[in-house]
């Protein structure tokens, strides 16, 4: 692929990734066989329930999980974990107590993450990089007991940023702060990403706070990316169900979202079903003991219950993972 | 990394016979249990090999002539291949047979299965004793000072403890003869012939153990009594008594447990030295006589019998701690 | 400013400053200073020979005796500190070395080989120390030197295994994992980033483990296979004088004291070590007990009257003695709580939001305090009803909903019997008629198979399906009150809303009250007829749900709904923020707590706390100088950062 900007390019491409944890019966299909592609510059926000992959994906492409299957590409080329020297590839974590170092002043931290180069001196580096997350340069002598939940998590992106990264995957950065501070963060993402052109990988579950940073939108479900699309598009014409069930539960200004009207029982049965168990996936469309369009609640849709929609992504909308999800479309097209 | 434990959740009634929860947990245990065995058969084994110089020699001192340690060696298989005496001494084992012992020329079997029973039975009683004195103390203490009631109690508690468990089992061996045999002339200093000769030895043993693992049931209560679920039963009203006797006490015990097994396995250790002090004709006087005069067979033998018997207590531990805590089959990974 | 973290070296300083750690610290150093000293000073007197004095007892000359070649016991005892702790601290130091080589090799051999490493570990771990060492003492053979490396070998195992963990710990926290991502290898992950944060452990248990490796050598020196004459430790002195012990028990008790106060001292200052540099909270018996605190300021005056009250607060206050004198973190609460009517209450965390929920149900513990002028629930004044009334009529008629449903049932009973014991207790029902009353109501909270899932215990339900059996507990009585904290938050988006849906039909089909806490603005604003805002003790703002898009006049209200981005906000603006942090309720600022982050704060605002007060119209209370009364433009503006 030729580069038309000049710019560096920067793509992260996952093929087929699979990540498996556990062996016989404990066996566990974290990621299952995912396609996903973070363009050069943009920010992909990823979406899910809790166990669904998300983060397993993240720590997979930085090399801390192997794969069991499929590659990770950087601008086409498979990413190869080398134990030494900076990676083009940085992950921020969700808990900020527990991903500084507490002997670490916060300046040695992030040094640590710089490379060594004949163009800067590290103690620069270091100051560069706390002005780029507002952080008075000053406090780099600091520990880390001394910062709050939100000052450590700049920390943590100041020291992503200092191996020069190409990618940076942030899993679930602002889940761990008080909704004060969130704010706080996510402006810097933005401005730091808007800034740098860097491209990431946005990992939250909470789709507010995605729709907020991201330019496009995946939204994952038991290890497998059932919907992607450009955020707005995706957003405000969702086409999986399950897309369909986060955007109904996320917060809305001052909509009272609970409908407790009485539903039909089959519906009422979905609604109230169990998150699946990730050991024991359901067959066909992992989705379908939840679906409110699906088998349980049309009987002639018994397709779903042994037919994987995944192959079949590519023809629909959004590369949306669902065999009626053209059926939804046109149901939605009839009404207009 | 954590597992949410909703990714747990056992296979429940469609589980088939092999993948039942204790069926696993049973080949899981026994396997490790084989392993366990094997490593302690070996190091045994190996024990007389790892010996600086030629056990024999060394066994028979250095006045004994190069005959009689030749054909010494000779007797003892010492002069085969390695693999070929330790596939002597499996086939052996198996059998029964430990080998003789270069002092005495008995059986080896014989002389543990004379001494053993002595050992076995101060073990025990002071195991024993040591949990029914020491888990009531310990219980009724975590209840009395929890949340920092009663400081002062709880300092007097804390320090008499530490004080008791520091103290090791042979000292306290000593001071007991003193008081009790030599100024008080209650009770008999040494031997175990009559009932009374039991009392000191098996408080010697029991003494440590017992401030050790009150200290722990303690603990354990008061970090039972700081968890959310014990929360929920204040929640729900309930009488001081079912908080403390259903819901807290159970959850203490099942790590109470795991720290009694290993004193427990300690125990068995201590009874070298108590049986030293009071000349309690157990394996332990039999170990440290046969450790100076180099019986090294009676010394394998021994030391393998101890070793067994630690891994059976720890055998037991596990089985109970499956037994009592619904989730312990499922944790064990 | 550069502070270390609390563990620091501040911690150790901290550790002698405490009665135990001194008196341990002081005894341990007498200890070493005699094991350097003594010999030096004394052993001419203790090898002095005097037959004319054989096997004496405890004389003026003789302190404590002579023994059968007629040298001074007393000397004896000092000169062998040096042999016993020197043997001991060499052992120790072996165990220390080997233990660290063990129980580090799987942080830097990498997978396979640090298996089988940790294989071997806990295989020798199960056996106990003394048996290792009786092994190794016949391998390394009869004498000092064999004893050391018997008791250092036999000290390693638990050592490795002690490290091992304490490696997996710091390991699997994520700035390992930050630094591995950064190129860090792994020598330099082991030496820059793990072995700092795992050393205060290891110096603390050293230091017990030489305590042991003293009584340990004792030990083996009695039974003979220790230090061999004409060398001599305390433990053999002790094993020497065994025999004679009926004519000359000053003897074998006098090395016996020696091991046993070296023993402690070791032991006991690794204790206080552990203890000074541990976990704070445990440190209870700092606590005192709390006065009750006669000199409260006056009570909010207005309170507008709802008719069918369930909850009745006034000037509600939680207080804790801290090491710095009492705190309050819930300081002057007061709101009522009508029939079948729900109100949130919302803040950041530390703002009093659970600590008001758990005193309204009478779940404080000591050393806590909860006072109130009022607090009635269903016309009966909790704190001054006995104990028993109070708790049939609670267990009966007031349901709690904890955050974490994992946590909060009992992992060893099964979940019916949990439902069912409340109702036992409190209703009379035989276990029978609450096991069917059990089934009943996890039945009506959607419990799917609720027969089969009342027979099995929490660890095989998942997340959403627990919070919903607490729900059920909590409906086995007939409740006119569920307070529920936080009870979505530790669940997922689709599951929440599974929750709440269900609350809130309990709540309009059977008419009961709920007091519902959570830091998310949005839910409160979904679920609630009322809201209260609550800000470092407080409630600033008492509001209809309805005004909370538009209404809201604190503040600190709104900014918090202008902080959380919902699907609606502007993708162009930035998010407004909140700047400085939330108050620690140790340090109170005079005037209004929120002073230092509100941008129309003024010199009123600094010096005068306001009252909650109403407002314009009935139903909405603030405690503001300044309420804002501009239309919420969505989303308002405040600084940058
Ligand atoms: N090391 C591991 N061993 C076993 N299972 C694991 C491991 N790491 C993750 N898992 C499992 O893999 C699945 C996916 O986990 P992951 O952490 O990626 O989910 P997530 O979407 O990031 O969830 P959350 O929103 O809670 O962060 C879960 O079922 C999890 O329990
Ligand atoms: S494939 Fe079927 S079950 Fe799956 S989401 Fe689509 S309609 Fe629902
Ligand atoms: S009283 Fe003053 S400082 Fe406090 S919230 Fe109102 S305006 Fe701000
Ligand atoms: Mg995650």
């Amino acid at each position: 692929m030729a580069d038309t900007n000049g710019t560096a390019m920067s793509e992260l491409t996952f093929e087929q990734v699979t990540v498996r944890f556990g062996t016989g019966s404990r066996a566990l299909t974290a990621v299952d066989s995912v396609d996903l592609t973070v363009p050069s510059g943009q920010v992909v926000g990823l979406v899910g329930e809790s166990g669904s992959g998300k983060s397993t994906l993240a720590r997979a492409a930085v090399g801390l999980t192997e794969l069991a299957g499929g590659q990770i590409l950087l601008d086409g080329v498979p990413l190869q974990h080398r134990s030494r020297g900076p990676r083009p590839l940085q992950l921020v974590f969700q808990d900020p107590y527990s991903s500084l170092d507490p002997r670490m002043t916060i300046g040695n931290s992030i040094a640590e993450a710089v490379p060594r180069s004949a163009d800067y001196s590290r103690a620069g580096e270091v100051a560069r990089l706390l002005e780029l997350v507002d952080l008075d340069p000053e406090r780099a002598s600091a520990y880390p007991a001394a910062l709050s939940g939100g000052q450590r998590q700049r920390v943590a992106l100041a020291r992503a940023l200092a191996g020069r990264p190409e990618v940076i995957l942030a899993d679930e950065i602002t889940s761990a702060l008080d909704v004060s501070v969130q704010g706080t963060v996510l402006n810097l993402v933005r401005d730091l990403q808007r800034q740098l052109h860097l491209s990431m990988l946005f990992i939250s579950h909470n789709l507010a706070v995605v729709r907020y940073v991201s330019d496009y939108i995946a939204v994952m479900y038991l290890g497998r990316i059932v919907e992607f699309g450009p955020a707005a598009e995706l957003l405000g014409d969702p086409q999986h169900p399950y897309t369909r069930e986060l955007l109904a539960a996320a917060p809305r200004r001052g909509a009272l979202a609970l409908d407790v009207e009485e539903l039909d029982p089959a519906l009422r049965a979905v609604a109230d079903a169990e998150p699946a168990d990730p050991h024991h996936p359901p067959p066909g469309c992992r989705f379908h003991p939840r679906c409110p369009i699906g088998p349980l609640v049309r009987p002639d849709r018994e397709l779903c219950q042994t037919v994987d929609p995944t192959p079949d992504a590519g023809r629909h909308r959004h590369h949306t993972a669902c065999h009626y999800a053209a059926a939804a479309l046109q149901a939605v097209d009839l009404v207009q | 990394m954590t597992i949410s434990s909703s990714q747990l959740r056992t296979t429940g009634g469609m589980a088939t016979w092999s993948t039942h929860p204790w069926v696993r947990f049973g080949s899981r245990r026994l396997a490790r249990l084989v392993i366990s065995l094997l490593a302690l058969v070996t190091a045994s084994f190996l024990m007389i090999h790892l010996i600086p110089g030629d056990p024999v020699r060394s066994a028979l001192g250095p006045a004994a002539s190069q005959s009689l340690v030749e054909a010494r060696r000779e007797s003892l298989g010492l002069n085969d291949p390695l693999w070929v005496q330790y596939w002597h001494f499996l086939r052996s084992l198996v059998t029964g047979d430990l080998g003789t012992s270069i002092t005495t020329g008995l059986p080896v079997s014989d002389v543990i299965g004379d001494r053993l029973p002595a050992t076995v039975q101060l073990a025990v009683a002071a195991f024993v004793l040591a949990v029914l004195v020491s888990v009531p103390t310990g219980l009724v203490m975590g209840v009395l000072t929890r949340g920092g009631r009663r400081p002062r109690a709880e300092l007097s508690f804390t320090s008499v403890s530490v004080v008791l468990a520091a103290i090791p089992e042979f000292l306290l061996a000593v001071g007991l003869v003193y008081l009790f045999a030599v100024k008080l002339a209650w009770l008999p200093v040494a031997g175990r012939s009559t009932p009374a000769s039991y009392v000191l030895p098996v408080l010697a043993l029991a003494i440590g153990p017992a401030a050790v693992l009150a200290r722990i049931c303690r603990v354990e209560l008061l970090s039972v009594l700081q968890t959310d679920y014990l929360r929920t039963a204040r929640a729900k009203r309930l009488p001081a008594a079912t908080i403390y006797l259903r819901h807290a006490l159970p959850n203490a015990v099942t790590a109470t447990i795991t720290l009694g097994g290993l004193l427990l396995g300690g125990m068995v250790a201590g009874t070298v030295l108590v049986e030293n002090v009071f000349g309690w004709p157990g394996l332990g006087s039999t170990i440290v006589s046969s450790i100076l005069s180099k019986d090294y067979p009676l010394v394998q033998g021994v030391v393998l019998v101890y070793g067994i018997g630690v891994l059976l207590v720890n055998l037991v531990v596990d089985v109970a701690l499956a037994l009592l805590d619904p989730r312990s089959t499922i944790r064990e990974s | 400013m550069a502070t270390r973290t609390k563990s620091g070296r501040h911690g150790w300083a901290a550790v002698i400053r405490t009665p135990l750690g001194l008196s341990a610290g002081l005894l341990l150093l007498l200890v070493l200073l005699l094991a350097v000293f003594a010999p030096v000073l004394w052993s001419h007197q203790a090898s002095a020979i005097d037959t004319d004095h054989l096997l004496e007892g405890p004389s003026a000359s003789h302190w404590l005796g002579t023994d059968n070649l007629g040298r001074d016991i007393f000397y004896r005892v000092l000169v062998a500190t040096r042999q016993s702790i020197a043997l001991a601290l060499l052992a120790t130091a072996i165990a220390v070395v080997t233990g660290l080589l063990l129980g580090t090799a799987p942080a830097v051999l990498g997978r396979r080989a640090g298996r089988l490493v940790t294989a071997v570990v806990n295989v020798a771990v199960a056996f106990p120390g003394l048996l290792l060492a009786l092994f190794f003492a016949v391998i390394f053979g009869v004498g000092a030197k064999g004893a050391v490396l018997a008791i250092g070998f036999a000290g390693a195992p638990a050592f490795a295994r002690l490290t091992q963990t304490l490696v997996a710990g710091v390991a699997a926290r994520d700035f390992v994992a930050a630094a591995r991502i950064a190129g860090a290898g792994r020598i330099r992950l082991l030496v820059r980033h793990i072995l700092p944060n795992i050393s205060e452990p290891l110096v603390v248990n050293a230091t017990i483990g030489a305590g042991g490796a003293l009584l340990a050598f004792a030990g083996l020196s009695f039974l003979g296979l220790g230090v061999q004459p004409p060398a001599y430790d305390w433990g053999r002195l002790m094993g020497e004088s065994l025999n004679s012990i009926y004519v000359h028990p000053a003897a074998a008790l006098a090395p016996g004291v020696a091991v046993v106060i070296s023993g402690l001292a070791f032991n006991l200052f690794g204790e206080a070590v552990a203890k000074g540099l541990g976990v704070e909270s445990i440190g209870v018996t700092r606590y005192r007990r709390c006065s009750e605190d006669s000199a409260q300021p006056e009570a909010p005056t207005s309170q507008y009257v709802v008719e069918d009250v369930v909850l009745s607060v006034r000037d509600l206050r939680v207080t804790f003695l801290g090491p710095d004198g009492p705190i309050t973190p819930v300081r002057g609460v007061s709101f009522t709580i009508g029939h079948g009517e729900a109100v949130g209450v919302v803040g950041e965390s530390g703002s009093g939001k659970s600590l008001t929920a758990l005193a309204v149900a009478q779940l404080i513990e000591p050393p806590g305090q909860v006072s109130a002028e009022r607090l009635d629930y269903l016309r009966e004044p909790l704190l001054d009803t006995p104990d028993a009334d109070r708790r049939q009529l609670l267990g009966t008629s007031f349901a709690m909903v904890f955050q974490d449903p994992t946590t909060s049932f009992n992992p060893t009973k099964r979940i019916g019997a949990q439902l069912a014991e409340g109702a036992r207790e409190h209703q009379g029902l035989t276990r029978q008629q609450a096991t069917t009353r059990a089934i009943d109501r996890l039945r009506a909270v959607r419990v799917p198979a609720a027969e089969r899932r009342a027979g099995q215990y929490p660890h095989e339900f998942s997340g959403g399906m627990r919070q919903r059996a607490m729900i059920g507990m909590g409906l086995m009585g007939e409740p006119a009150l569920i307070v529920a904290d936080e009870p979505t938050t530790a669940l997922d988006v689709t599951v929440q809303r599974q929750v709440l849906r269900l609350l809130e039909s309990i709540r309009t089909e059977d008419g009961v009250a709920l007091l519902l806490i959570s830091h998310d603005i949005t839910v409160i604003g979904q679920v609630c007829d009322r809201v209260l805002v609550m800000y470092a003790g407080r409630i600033v703002e008492d509001l209809p749900a309805t005004a909370l898009a538009t209404g809201a006049r604190h503040p600190y209200t709104r900014a918090l709904l202008a902080a959380v981005p919902d699907l609606d906000t502007d993708l162009e603006q930035p998010l407004a923020v909140i700047p400085g942090r939330p108050v620690d309720p140790g340090r109170l600022p005079s005037g209004c707590a929120f002073a230092a982050r509100c941008e129309f704060a003024d010199d009123r605002c600094r010096t005068e706390d306001p009252e909650l007060e109403t407002q314009l119209d009935e139903g909405h209370r603030v405690a503001c100088w300044h309420p804002q009364v501009v239309e919420l433009g969505w989303p308002i503006r405040m600084g940058q950062r």
